[in-house]
This record gives structure tokens, C-alpha cells and sequence, in this order.
């Protein structure tokens, strides 16, 4: 394929974004709901 | 506080129903059990649309392989912008009537919106280099693009830039206000000045001068990236808000306690 | 209390309508400098003064392309129009891949003595219309548009259009 650099450069980034903010979001939902429950059952 | 009450009381009023709706507690309530749903319709639609552009969709007759750049360029480019537009209605939102579901999202729409519009740069240099023969440069698009981003960082910075939280929620919504005036200005800049970058490609009002076999994996992956964009931006809300729950309980725990 | 909302309502949706008349203005005032590129017609009706560097935009004339290597560089002499002028344009080194006859280019550089562009830098404006190869080809082949001299024809007419041995 020519242009892959580019192409493959382009996507990585998509990618390495999309899964980094959807882990970072996850996990701070995650300590959120937790936290909240240790809180609610004290 | 009050008034929120009186007007909830009145449901004929104008807003009412907004009221009832931008209560922290109930959007909780409404929002949580969707997510996971969500999420998994989010991930599904966007790795469909993003591996149909890169694996499947026929290259282009101009640019070749490059074209596939463009299903992920392009949704980001959309998406960063109808977040900014989002940003905005909830800025409005937040200085006439004060909602704290609209400071709520103001905060949790700024970062994510960041990123798509990171996103849309990066890969609009890595398309530009190959077809145009250079990563960047300053023409009306580009810039417009660039000055969205900065817009964003602003926001992220202003909003939480203050001790007390009402004052950077404040500031923020009027910056937020104040940049939507870039928002036409990027849509409409191909159109009004000399652009190296292409003029648009989809038309709402005519035909798109795109194949179809080319629309349909565009369309998919912006509907990925849109639906991507609200499920994180509601999760994001959500954490805030239980954030919130769990620090005024641990005060008022401490309170009782001394 | 509903007073001071009405109040806050028309003070942001004033001091909205007041920003964009400003903006508004001030891009109407500037749109000439906001410009990336000149068209053909606009430097010959303003004729630069040679030296002035500034960015040439416009199609590559058909039949116009000649290109020379001269010590292992290639140099190109051809001619950018934008259906209303022509100027002459001589620039040495690799073209980028989708420079061909009938490209949108924008030339960086300064008009010479002899009113030739002596361009620096040529980058390449593809078009906004997305097709596959084969697409494209069935289009020529029905004497509906010939890629070089201009835009395709209103895309109704082929972002639908069924091909033989499409691959897609």
C-alpha cells in the first residue's frame, strides 16, 4: 500500500485516542461508583 | 437553588421541563443504566466504520490509498466541532439559567472534545504531507481548526482555574459563548477564501461528490465517533457526579463526627 | 426572579449579535489578506513588483507541461490558469505525486523580470470529489469528463452509478 506511513500513522493515532480516553474514562467511572459505595455503606 | 424549586413547581412554565431534567440526581438516575449499552453500540459501530475504511473501501481515483485517511479525519473533524457547538448550548444554558447539569457537562466536554479535535490535526498532517506536499499549512481551514483547538484548552484551563468553582464555571461559559464565532467561520471557510484544502465533499442541501461505496463506511464511522463522543462525555458526567455525592457525604460524615 | 433571567437572556444575546457584527466586519475587512493564494487574473491585474514572494494558486494549463532534468534536478516550465489568465511558471525539483494537467496547484515564489513565477515550493489542491479508479474510468469512457480539463460532472450523476467489474 503506498502512503502506509501516513495511513497507518493516521489511524494509530485514532486509535491510541479512542482507547486511551475510553480506558481513562472507564477507570474513573469505575473508582467513582466504588468510592460512592464505600461512602453510602459506612 | 430556590428558584429551581419554583419552577419545577410550575411545570407550564417555559424551561420547566429543562429544570426537571438538569436535576444532577435524576440525569444519574436516567443516564447510568444506558451506559454500558451504550458503550458497547459506541464500540461496535465505530471499529465497524473504522476497519471498513481501512481495510475495504475502495481507493480513490485521485489520491489512491490516502482517501482512507479520511474516515477518521473527517468524523473527527465533525465531532470536535459539534462538541464545540454542544459546549456552547450548555455554556448558554449555564449563565441565563444556572443549571449545575450544565457545568457539569461544560467540564466534561472540554477534554474529550480536545482530543477529536487533536485527532482531526494530527491526521489532516499526516494526509497532507503525501497528497499536498506539506504537513501544515496557514491557510483560513487549517487556522480556523487550530484556533478551535486552542478554544478548547482554554476552556479545560479556565474552568478549573479558580478557587471557587462558580467563578471558573462563569468565565468559562463566556469564553465558550465568545468562541462559538469560529464555528461558522471554519465551516464556511473553504467557500469564502482561497483554501488549499479541498472545498466540502458532503452536501446536505445536494448530492455528495462521493461514491457511495466511499459514503457509506463515512457515514458509519461518523456515527462511531458521534456516538463515542456522548457516551464518554455522559460517563464522564456520571463519575463527576457520584465524585461529587461521595465528597459532600464524606463532609457532612465529618461534620457529625467532630 | 424570572426578571433577572430575562435580564441575563438578552444580555448574552446582545452582546452575541455585538461580537459577531465585529468579527463579521473585521474578517469582510481583512478577507484579502486571509487569502492563501492569488488567482492568475488577480496578478495580472496587480502586477506584483518581481521579488515579492507570495503564493500562486490555479489549474496547470493542459499541453502546457515540459520538463527538462538539468543536472540530475528535473526542472518544469508550465503554465497556471485560472480560465480567465495564464502566467508562465518554471520550478525546479520533484512535483509532488498528483501534480498533472488540470491540478489545482498553489506555487510559492516571486514573479522574475521577465514575468515568469519562479516558484520555491508547489503543492498540489486535489479536488473534493472521491470516486474509485473504476468509476472514474467508465466516466472517461463515456466521454462524460475528462479529469483534466476540470470538476467532474454533478456528482448526482455518478456517486450512484453502477460499474461493470466493480472490485467493490
Amino acid at each position: 500500500m503506498k502512503y502506509a506511513v501516513f495511513i497507518d500513522g493516521s489511524y494509530g493515532i485514532t486509535v491510541a485516542f479512542l482507547l486511551g480516553i475510553g480506558w481513562l474514562t472507564f477507570a474513573r467511572y469505575r473508582r467513582a461508583v466504588r468510592r460512592l459505595r464505600a461512602v453510602e455503606t459506612r | 437553588m430556590n428558584e429551581n424549586v419554583i419552577a419545577t413547581g410550575r411545570m407550564s412554565k417555559t424551561g420547566a421541563w429543562l429544570h426537571y431534567f438538569a436535576n444532577p440526581g435524576r440525569f444519574l438516575r436516567f443516564v447510568r443504566p444506558a451506559l454500558p449499552w451504550a458503550a458497547a453500540i459506541s464500540i461496535v459501530v465505530t471499529v465497524v466504520g473504522i476497519i471498513w475504511g481501512y481495510a475495504f473501501a475502495p481507493a480513490d481515483w485521485q489520491q489512491g490509498d490516502a482517501s482512507r485517511i479520511m474516515y477518521v479525519h473527517v468524523p473527527a473533524a465533525w465531532v470536535s466541532m459539534s462538541g464545540y457547538a454542544m459546549l456552547a448550548g450548555v455554556s448558554f444554558f449555564s449563565i441565563v439559567w444556572r443549571h449545575p447539569l450544565a457545568d457539569l457537562a461544560a467540564e466534561e466536554i472540554g477534554p474529550v472534545g480536545a482530543g477529536f479535535t487533536f485527532v482531526c490535526l494530527v491526521s489532516g498532517a499526516l494526509w497532507g504531507k503525501p497528497m499536498w506536499g506539506a504537513y501544515w499549512v496557514w491557510d483560513a481551514r487549517l487556522t480556523s481548526v487550530l484556533v478551535l483547538f486552542f478554544l478548547y484548552l482554554g476552556h479545560i484551563a479556565l474552568i478549573r482555574a479558580f478557587d471557587n468553582p462558580a467563578h471558573g464555571h462563569r468565565a468559562a461559559a463566556i469564553l465558550a459563548l465568545v468562541g462559538v464565532i469560529n464555528l461558522p467561520i471554519i465551516v464556511f471557510s473553504v467557500q469564502w477564501w482561497n483554501t488549499l484544502h479541498q472545498g466540502n465533499t458532503i452536501s446536505f442541501t445536494g448530492s455528495s461528490r462521493i461514491y457511495i461505496t466511499m459514503l457509506y463506511p463515512l457515514l458509519v464511522s461518523t456515527v462511531g465517533f458521534y456516538l463515542s463522543f456522548l457516551t464518554l462525555v455522559c460517563a464522564r458526567m456520571c463519575a463527576a457526579i457520584m465524585e461529587r455525592r461521595t465528597r459532600t457525604l464524606l463532609v457532612a460524615a465529618a461534620e457529625r463526627a467532630s | 426572579m424570572r426578571g433577572a433571567k430575562k435580564r441575563r437572556l438578552y444580555l448574552v444575546l446582545a452582546i452575541g449579535l455585538c461580537l459577531s457584527a465585529a468579527v463579521g466586519l473585521s474578517l469582510a475587512a481583512f478577507s484579502s489578506t486571509l487569502t492563501f493564494f492569488f488567482s492568475p487574473r488577480e496578478v495580472v491585474a496587480k502586477h506584483p513588483a518581481p521579488g515579492m514572494s507570495f503564493r500562486l494558486g490555479g489549474i496547470v494549463q493542459v499541453g502546457t507541461v515540459q520538463t527538462v532534468v538539468n543536472a540530475g534536478t528535473p526542472v518544469t516550465n508550465f503554465r497556471l490558469t485560472d480560465g480567465q489568465a495564464s502566467i508562465p511558471v518554471v520550478y525546479s525539483g520533484l512535483l509532488p505525486d498528483l501534480f498533472r494537467e488540470g491540478q489545482g496547484i498553489v506555487a510559492i515564489g516571486a514573479m522574475n523580470a521577465s514575468g515568469q513565477f519562479v516558484a520555491s515550493e508547489v503543492l498540489a489542491k486535489h479536488g473534493s470529489s472521491y470516486m474509485p479508479k473504476d468509476v472514474e474510468q467508465s466516466l472517461k469512457n463515456a466521454g462524460k469528463w475528462n479529469p483534466a480539463y476540470g470538476p467532474p460532472p454533478p456528482a448526482s450523476e455518478w456517486n450512484t452509478m453502477q460499474v461493470k467489474g466493480s472490485a467493490s
